[in-house]
């Protein structure tokens, strides 16, 4: 995609006087990524398809706040699809109570190879600081990011109990930190 | 379930801003640090550190392009049906001016110029010309206007509106609101008559352009926030920005206005964001 993450935020900057043009441009540039975001999240696609548009109302509504953001334009919008996706999995199993039985439908929790390479390529350590760390717990903090998981997910997930999956968690986020500063 | 003592060597609110970046915090506790992020500038560098840090794994999220459906049932969603309104009432083809060619549009042009030139005692009441032109000349319509029968004749010679939308007149008088004329035709001649706040002198009238949702402007009012300077249907015609070039504006207004006797009046920005 010809794209560059400059032109998608000229196009936020636009999006904030309120050009539609632009709004139409990010839509095409970046929809196939925030939707693929929301599928591995949501699972469903009639869903995913429903927030993803929410998904462009809010960014259409706050995009004059991206430049006080202090991420890349990518990120700020997977960060948007991402946190709406699960904000909507979660609703839907507060209302469903469906309860934590999120696993049975989840993809392999590791990347494929040629995800990985990309996300070592664009995404600099963290794959390679995830690596580092002990399997499972790598899964963990996938499974938090990448399928919305909550601690009690996670914990059912694994196997183990809720207070040692927090722990797990806090512990790999602050080794990852470490890791990635070096 | 009872939380467990906090992690000893990872700061509070550190820890904090990484669970909140991941969504694992419960509820309450999500609402109670994003409350304080509003106050906390150091927090809130906190979450965008994090957030880009574990950014590197949205690589991982796969590109899967949505059905094409669902633009448009957003487009709909925040901007309105298209089929809302059509106005043809207010612009109906003139069948005399189908047809005409350029050439001879060019010369009813010079004829209505000499006809406004100071009028003899025989000369009907005075003819107006005028070009609207898009700065990037993707349209061009001539337009005449009749004093004496305060009708506005317009023929567009070139451009056409970008697919799924039509092109939609707007006449603003001095510091005034803009009113819409309506709707163009997709091609050819069309006239309208001026409603009473525009007649008399029109040589501050300023005509302009803008490209609208099939059915016109939403709420067909010139004022408010759909008009709101800025917005992307104030455009006058299709951009022609090119990738990694300027950015565009997001809007231009009109475009240039010859006055009969005044020729050296200064064009103004008719869309002046100050104005609104």
């Amino acid at each position: 995609m010809p794209t560059t993450l400059a032109d998608i935020e000229d196009m936020i900057a636009r999006i904030a006087l309120g050009d539609r043009n632009a709004f139409s441009a990010l839509h095409d540039a970046t929809s196939a990524k925030l939707f693929g975001t929301c599928l591995r999240i949501l699972k469903d696609r009639a869903i995913a398809e429903d927030v993803l548009q929410v998904i462009y109302m809010k960014v259409w509504r706050h995009a004059d706040r991206y430049a006080s953001n202090g991420t890349s334009p990518m990120t700020w919008l997977i960060t948007i699809a991402r946190n709406s996706a699960i904000d909507r999995l979660r609703r839907i199993r507060a209302t469903a109570e469906i309860g934590a039985e999120p696993d049975e439908n989840l993809p392999a929790s590791g990347p494929t190879p040629e995800q990985a390479a990309i996300a070592r390529s664009e995404a600099g350590k963290i794959t390679e600081c995830l690596d580092e760390l002990e399997p499972d717990r790598a899964g963990a903090v996938r499974g938090a990011h990448l399928d919305g998981l909550s601690y009690a997910d996670l914990a059912q997930r694994h196997a183990v109990p809720l207070n040692t999956m927090r722990t797990w968690l806090r512990r790999s986020l602050q080794s990852l930190r470490e890791c990635m500063a070096q | 379930m009872t939380d467990p003592p906090l992690s000893p060597d990872l700061p509070d609110d550190r820890q904090l801003a990484a669970e909140y970046v991941l969504r694992l915090l419960p509820p309450d506790q999500h609402a109670t640090f994003e409350a304080r992020l509003e106050a906390e500038p150091a927090l809130r560098a906190q979450v965008a550190e994090w957030t880009t840090r574990l950014a590197g794994m949205n690589a991982e999220f796969p590109d899967i392009a949505p059905r094409t459906a669902v633009k448009s049932a957003l487009r709909t969603r925040m901007f309105g049906t298209e089929a809302r309104r059509r106005r043809p009432s207010l612009l109906q083809r003139l069948g005399l001016w189908q047809g005409l060619s350029f050439a001879s549009l060019a010369l009813a042009g010079v004829m209505a110029w000499q006809l406004a030139q100071p009028p003899a005692p025989t000369t009907p009441a005075p003819l107006y010309v005028s070009e609207i032109t898009a700065e990037d000349q993707s349209l061009w319509l001539l337009a005449v206007y009749d004093s004496g029968t305060a009708e506005l004749r317009l023929t567009r010679t070139d451009g056409s509106a970008p697919a799924g939308r039509v092109l939609e007149l707007w006449g603003i008088k001095g510091d005034n609101a803009p009113v819409s004329l309506g709707v163009l035709p997709d091609a050819g001649a069309s006239s309208v008559v001026l409603p009473d706040p525009l007649r008399g002198s029109v040589t501050d009238l300023v005509l302009a352009i803008t490209d609208v949702p099939l059915g016109g402007a939403p709420g067909g009012n010139p004022t408010g926030s759909v008009l709101a300077v800025g917005h992307g249907d104030r455009t006058v015609t299709r951009h022609t920005t090119k990738k990694g070039g300027p950015a565009a504006h997001p809007f231009e207004c009109l475009i240039k206005r010859r006055r009969p006797r005044t020729p050296a009046a200064a064009p103004r920005a008719p869309c002046d964001p100050a104005r609104h």
